[in-house]
């Protein structure tokens, strides 16, 4: 929000620099994003009224003006097309700055001196946005009853500071210059000035002839309408005008600029009907059937039953708290008008604004909250205001639709506990004046505690809580003594599972993998093209960014292969990745959250082979106390059909491991061989070993037995190993497969394995005896199951 | 027979001298030493000699055959050094070759960020806690006070799966979950994955990552609160370090403020990454709102706590003065390896 300075010092002397003003309102919980002079460069800039203006001798387009600037008349050429005799103008004369910095001096067009020029909006360094484009493109016209001489720096506020405050959402009541005027008091403890308001106290209620309001729906807690006859539409004086300016608002008529005159000035917003264009005596506000209003601004808008309206009984005129309607705008023509000054139920307000995807100045302060004292208040002081400028003459009454009034919030507050709370020590009567220096009724009551009636307009506050932050930013959040918490000693620290985490991490990272970090979003043609997609299990958002982004992953190895192919086309060689996540799956009870499993992923591409990714498991498992993984043929549909494995231990699934499927390779534009194993972290976790027991260095000689076998290619390795270990009993210490061998010296079809057997006893030697009959037996068994035969 | 020896002497360490290598070294101890050498040889005459003389000879004898053998160690520990030196010699290599490339990775920089993190508070007493990444509204929005009809709860801020379950816009659910199931006095950190729906541009992504923290205790006080994160703000940006609180709203913390700290870049001057106000604002963070307490069995007129809440990208972005967030989910190589 936009907060001129000049305005704000209208109600309390702020007699401290700008920016330590906004320190002040920043510690004091209204944050200042930005302090900001209107036009810092201007000076020298004087109103002159053109009193003639002539044809330039030598130039067609040039005319030559003379002007009175208060003390003296100058000469003044221009090109300018829009000036006229009798134009009050801004003039730079010889010595002036204009906004962007150039000095003016006297110079020569064509044969004619020019002492000094005209200025534009642009070269004044108004705010720009708010004109159009033909005001921008002329001289920048003012009223004709501008003083003349005047300097315009003071004049138009160029010297004012707008202060860009971000308001919190709690704070409804700090939307309007007095609300930040109020804040400002009481952070500087000083007092604030009243304003004016239409205080005839009348006897007659004229308006009744004219217009009743029902209120027929809930959502509007309160509706004041205060009838006016207007004397004459035109531009407001120049004070009001510059006001809007610097608070970022159009300057339209005298009319529309009061209502919003004074939106800005106490955060009620107003609006005015064209009385005649109601074509009726009364106002309805309700929900109707109809389907379409055309706005303020032109445009047609889609409404619906759920939308509060502003009826004149029979159709909309307005969208109530959002905007009015075209039929009762208005216009040069317009001789009686309805000051309506109402209260909305923010959240109604909300919608409807939310569901025409239409927010306004007014919307923008209901949908936060306004306060239903305010009503009338605001009601008055535009009225008096109109009347002020001479805009209006007042029809005597007012329409005060008021069904429940709010009454005063009352609260106690213990004193020792708002010291304790905060961890402060302050007086009963401190505390008691900062609460009044905020608008809050005090009282002292016994035995430390003090009993506050909130201000209306703080609709924030509900309990003590609420009150000790009051108490907290007027003491101010820096003087708060930062303490070291009391209280018993805690020991906090990692699980066993976090530190697990951290262990496994730092293994993948000490063997070459980079720890990667994606997003958990997936959709259907990703996981298609991932051979993977799995239309019930899956966990659809409703609203997504995109279908693309539309599922929860139920797996995190597509969004590796998308690492993996990011890399490989911007030409890095060879990557190792990993990362630890959560996969998500439907669950299968209704009033059950979806599950979440949180998987480990490890991925290569590049150099390594599906034997280095293997080992890099076998290295994870062995950190985890697991000594004998499975990895049997088989594992998912995005895995090479003759390269995958599924890993277990015992029983337990651990995951699986194995070269990306061709048709996934192409799908993701991967290299062609990329290698990647997924885990289930809890699976892995809880499989492991963590009890490291000590045994013995070994006291007698091993024996050592080199074993050749020769079996069909398509046996797997693992087992031989199995029934080497079931025949081979306690003494075999450990088994090496060192040699795999397909050629001409065996028949086709067939392959050698060559191991190497480490036997051991741990209280004697072992000799042929004891040994031979094992390999015996283990030879026996390799024969009979796998048909496999010793090679001499 | 004297002068027989002595000439066999002289032989000898004439032979001895010419030798160049330690296997010409064995044979001339053979040729004069060995059982058919010719000393020993000479020296099996020795019975032909008279009572006299044999003594004599046989001193003399000894003594040749010392001499000898002392030359022969003498030459082959010169031999050996030469040996060696030659060896040495030979084996001189470029110590300037690039050793042999081991592999490393390394974390991602926003798990590093985060370890950082978790350590200062793991040292303050802290658990670090973990719950759902999809949630129910409950646990989201209604336990921590956040308003029925907050713009928070709609569809254009917040990833819905069903009416009742959304995808978490912050960690809180977490403390939610652990001041229901524990006892006080709490002290928790929750790091972890969160969604908004935000476009994804150089400083927004729907996906992102915060951590909350929670204290809950007897005689908790914001004082407590400021001295807490002070002292955390010290240890991750340094000791120079200040920090400023100011008021801010938040529905689940009430009185609720916003923390910043002197640039770390500029030291508080004023710099590109602080906008030139020489400060950061890195967490937002409160008192716990009574209601909240309530609605997780914890009675506010006993217990009194704080919470704080900040965003984990943002701080690792800027400690590593990384350009744009995308960076941080895209996981170039080029990008992962700088933060070894
Ligand atoms: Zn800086």
């Amino acid at each position: 929000m936009l907060v001129s300075l000049n305005w704000l010092k209208e109600y309390v002397d702020i007699n401290i620099a700008p920016y330590d003003f906004g320190e002040v309102l920043t510690m004091s919980g209204t944050k200042v994003e930005t302090l900001t002079v209107v036009s810092e460069n201007v000076s020298n800039i004087l109103t002159g009224k053109i009193l003639k203006i002539e044809q330039h001798p030598n130039a067609d387009k040039l005319v030559v003006c003379t002007v009175d600037i208060g003390t003296d008349e100058r000469i003044i050429v221009t090109a300018a097309k829009n000036v006229f005799e009798g134009a009050v103008v801004p003039v730079a004369v010889d010595g002036a700055v204009t906004a962007n910095g150039t000095e003016i001096g006297t110079s020569d067009f064509r044969g004619v001196l020019s002492y000094g020029m005209f200025c534009s909006i642009e070269e004044l360094g108004m705010n720009a946005d708010l004109f159009s484009k033909e005001i921008m493109e002329g001289i920048y016209i003012l009223p004709a009853n501008t003083p003349l001489g005047m300097d315009v720096r003071k004049l138009l506020w160029l010297d004012d500071v707008i202060i860009d405050v971000e308001l919190t959402a709690n704070r409804s009541d700090c939307q309007s210059i007095v609300g930040i005027a109020k804040e400002s008091a009481a952070a500087l403890d000083l007092p604030i000035r009243d304003f004016k308001i239409y205080t005839k106290d009348e006897k007659r209620n004229d308006i009744s002839n004219y217009l009743a309001v029902k209120v027929e729906n809930e959502a509007c807690s309160r509706y004041v309408a205060k009838l006016l006859k207007v004397k004459k539409v035109e531009p407001s004086p120049l004070w009001i005008q510059v006001k809007l300016m610097n608070s970022g608002v159009r300057p339209i008529n005298n009319i529309v600029d009061v209502t919003n005159y004074v939106m800005l000035e106490l955060g009620q917003p107003l609006h005015a009907f064209d009385y005649e264009s109601l074509k009726s005596k009364e106002i309805v506000v309700k929900t109707t059937n109809d389907k379409k209003i055309i706005t303020l601004d032109n445009k047609e808008r889609n409404i619906n039953d759920s939308m509060l309206m502003i009826t004149n009984g029979s159709i909309p005129v307005a969208i109530a708290g959002v905007m009015g309607g075209e039929n009762s705008e208005i216009t040069d023509n317009t001789s009686v008008i309805v000051l309506e000054s109402a209260c909305f139920y923010k959240n109604s307000v909300r919608l409807t604004s939310k569901q025409l995807g239409l927010r306004t100045e007014a919307s923008s302060r209901f949908e936060k909250g306004v306060d239903p004292e305010l009503a009338n208040i605001a009601a008055l002081r535009a009225t008096y205001l109109l009347e002020e400028i001479g805009a209006c003459e007042v029809i005597e009454g007012i329409i005060d639709v008021y069904p429940q009034p709010v009454s005063p919030k009352k609260l106690s507050l213990d004193i020792d506990w708002v010291n304790a709370f905060i961890g402060i020590s302050v007086s009963e009567d401190a505390v008691a004046n900062m609460l009044k220096r905020l608008f809050f009724t005090v009282k002292s009551c016994a035995s430390g505690k003090l009993e506050i009636e909130v201000p209306s307009f703080r609709q924030d506050i509900e309990g003590k809580q609420d009150l000790a932050e009051e108490v907290a930013r007027m003491f101010g959040y820096d003087n708060i003594p930062s303490t070291i918490m009391g209280g018993e000693t805690m020991i906090g620290g990692k699980t066993p599972i976090q530190k697990y985490e951290d262990a496994i991490k730092n293994i993948l990272v000490g063997q070459g993998y980079y720890e990667t970090l994606t997003t958990s979003f997936t959709s259907e043609k990703r996981l298609i093209a991932l051979n993977s997609y799995f239309k019930d299990t899956l966990v659809r958002l409703v609203n997504p960014l995109g279908e693309e982004n539309s599922i929860m992953r139920h797996t995190l190895i597509g969004h590796q292969l998308e690492v993996i192919s990011l890399n490989y086309n911007r030409k890095n060689p060879s990557g190792r990745f990993f990362e630890l996540a959560n996969t998500y799956h439907k669950s299968e009870a209704p009033d059950e959250l979806p599950r979440e499993e949180k998987m480990l992923v490890i991925s290569t591409y590049g150099s390594d082979d599906y034997f280095e990714l293997k080992g890099m498991v076998e290295l994870l498992l062995t950190h985890s106390g697991i000594n004998h993984p499975t990895f049997s043929a088989g594992g998912s549909d995005f895995l090479h059909p003759g390269r995958k494995s599924v890993v277990y231990v015992d029983d337990v699934r651990l995951g699986e491991i194995g070269e990306i499927h061709p048709s996934v390779v192409k799908n993701y534009d991967l290299p062609k061989r990329c290698y990647v194993c997924e885990l289930s972290f809890k699976a892995l976790y809880e499989s492991c070993v963590t009890d490291i027991k000590f045994i013995d260095l070994p006291k007698f000689p091993a024996s050592n037995r080199d074993l050749a076998i020769q079996l069909k290619a398509d046996i797997p390795a693992s087992s031989v190993e199995t029934i080497i270990r079931k025949n081979s009993g306690d003494i075999l210490e450990s088994i090496e497969l060192f040699d795999v061998y397909t050629g001409e010296q065996i028949p086709e079809n067939f392959k050698s394995l060559a191991y190497a057997l480490n036997f051991r006893h741990h209280e004697r030697t072992l000799n042929d005896d004891d040994i031979n009959p094992v390999i015996e037996k283990i030879l026996e068994e390799l024969n009979s199951s796998l048909d496999a035969q010793i090679r001499e | 027979m004297e002068l027989e020896i002595k000439l066999i002497r002289d032989h000898c360490l004439a032979d001895l001298n010419e030798v160049e290598e330690l296997k010409a070294l064995d044979n001339v101890r053979i040729k004069y030493l060995g059982k058919k050498g010719t000393l020993t040889i000479a020296l099996k005459g020795m019975g032909k000699l008279s009572s006299e003389e044999r003594p004599i000879i046989g001193k003399l004898a000894n003594e040749i055959r010392e001499e000898i053998e002392q030359n022969i160690t003498q030459q082959k520990q010169a031999l050996e050094q030469k040996e060696m030196e030659a060896q040495i010699r030979e084996e001189v290599i470029d110590v300037s070759l690039p050793g042999k490339k081991h592999l490393s990775g390394n974390l991602h920089p926003l798990t590093t960020t985060v370890n950082e993190l978790k350590e200062i508070f793991l040292g303050m007493g802290f658990t670090i806690e973990e719950g759902p990444e999809i949630e129910w509204t409950k646990y989201n929005f209604d336990y921590l006070n956040v308003p029925k009809e907050h713009s928070a709860r709609d569809l254009q801020d917040t990833f819905y799966y069903k009416d009742d379950i959304v995808l978490r816009t912050q960690t809180s659910p977490v403390q939610v979950r652990v001041m229901q199931e524990r006892k006080p006095p709490l002290r928790m950190i929750s790091p972890g994955r969160v969604y908004r729906t935000d476009e994804v541009d150089a400083t927004h992504s729907p996906v992102f990552h915060q951590m909350e923290g929670l204290v809950i205790d007897k005689g908790i006080t914001m004082g407590d609160l400021k001295g807490t994160l002070d002292l955390f703000a010290k240890k991750l940006f340094g000791e120079q370090t200040k920090t400023k609180f100011r008021p801010h709203q938040f529905y689940f913390t009430e009185p609720s403020a916003e923390m910043d700290v002197t640039c770390f870049k500029c030291g508080g001057v004023g710099c590109k990454v602080c906008s030139n106000t020489g400060w950061i604002e890195v967490l937002g963070c409160g008192m716990v709102h009574p209601n909240v307490l309530k609605a997780c069995g914890i009675d506010p007129d006993v217990y009194s706590g704080f919470a704080f809440g900040l965003g984990l990208d943002r701080i690792a972005i800027t400690k590593y003065g990384i350009t744009d967030l995308r960076l941080l989910f895209e996981n170039d190589l080029r990008f992962l390896s700088q933060f070894k």
